[in-house]
């Protein structure tokens, strides 16, 4: 996507609800969330992201993890939303729902229609 | 696909390397948070900690979840026609620890809160307790140092210690509520 640079700031505040999301659709581990967001169009995004991205997902305990063996040596770990993870989801799109309403008053009607 | 032993053995390192700039402060060991600040000592303090646990399960964690990515990125890159060394630079450059990075971003808004907080009406008050308690303890020392001591003549004749001592003692006193005043408004512009 050409003008993913232009957004960067914008996506940061939305980022981790597209990740959370993605986990909601099935286990999955960590490269494959980033290969996802990279066929969506964000081509762009940084590796470093998705990888600094998935470590405050565990510290704020909104995934649960599974590891399996890997053919790599250490073992892979694999992603699946837990509860507080649904709630934050949950929480993501509500809030992304009223600011899509918001947003979109605003491009059509400058606001006036509020 | 796999990689060279050299190529493994550099992924390895970089993770380990890497891996410990992403992790929260919260989740190191107080070993890793020392060996991270510790800058141009690192070596000499790495030598002594070496007896003791050196890595968190978490940091072993992270450090893995390195190598895997990092590997994964490889083989994409390696997919598109790069060769085993380009893919590992170019993974090394993007994995990189950056200031802008999720971590350093989260640091920087906390310092820019910090900063829009402060308030020079703040720092007015604190200096201006600070003044006013010494200005009354050496005020208050003093004058007890001079009647304690027999007044005007007694001071004359050479009584004038009782005197220094009191606006010492006062002085001393005075700074030591600076000190309480500031703590006050220090809390009270935390909370």
């Amino acid at each position: 996507m050409i003008f993913l640079d232009k957004f960067s700031e914008m996506l940061k505040g939305v980022l981790e609800g597209m990740v959370l999301e993605i986990i909601s659709r099935g286990e999955i581990y960590g490269y494959e969330i980033a290969k996802r967001l990279h066929a969506m169009g964000f081509e762009g995004l940084a590796e470093a992201t998705v990888y600094a991205l998935l470590l405050r997902l565990e510290k704020n305990k909104l995934v649960h993890i599974t590891r399996k063996p890997s053919e790599m040596g250490p073992p892979r770990k694999f992603y699946t939303l837990n509860e507080r993870g649904m709630e934050e989801l949950a929480s993501f799109w509500a809030r992304w729902d009223f600011l899509n309403e918001r947003i979109q008053t605003l491009r059509n009607s400058g606001g006036k229609g509020i | 696909m796999s990689f060279s032993r050299e190529t493994m053995e550099k992924i390895g390192k970089f993770a380990k390397e890497q891996a410990q700039h992403y992790l929260d402060e919260a989740e190191m060991t107080y070993m890793e948070k020392l060996r991270r600040k510790s800058g141009q000592t690192k070596d000499k303090i790495r030598a002594k900690l070496e007896k003791f646990k050196s890595r968190s399960q978490t940091a072993l964690d992270a450090q893995n979840d390195m190598i895997l990515y990092m590997s994964d990125y490889m083989k994409d890159l390696m997919a598109e026609g790069l060769s085993e060394q380009e893919a590992f630079e170019r993974a090394k450059e993007d994995l990189k620890f950056r200031s802008d990075s999720a971590m350093s971003a989260n640091l920087q808004e906390r310092f820019a809160s910090y900063y829009e907080s402060l308030s020079p009406a703040d720092h007015e008050a604190v200096g201006l307790f600070y003044a006013g308690f010494l200005f009354l303890g050496v005020a208050a020392g003093g004058l007890a140092g001079f009647l304690g001591g027999g007044g005007r003549e007694a001071f004359l004749a050479g009584g004038w210690i009782e005197t220094l001592i009191g606006v010492v003692v006062g002085g001393a006193v005075g700074i030591g509520c600076g000190f309480f005043s500031n703590a006050v408004i220090a809390l009270k512009r935390r909370s």
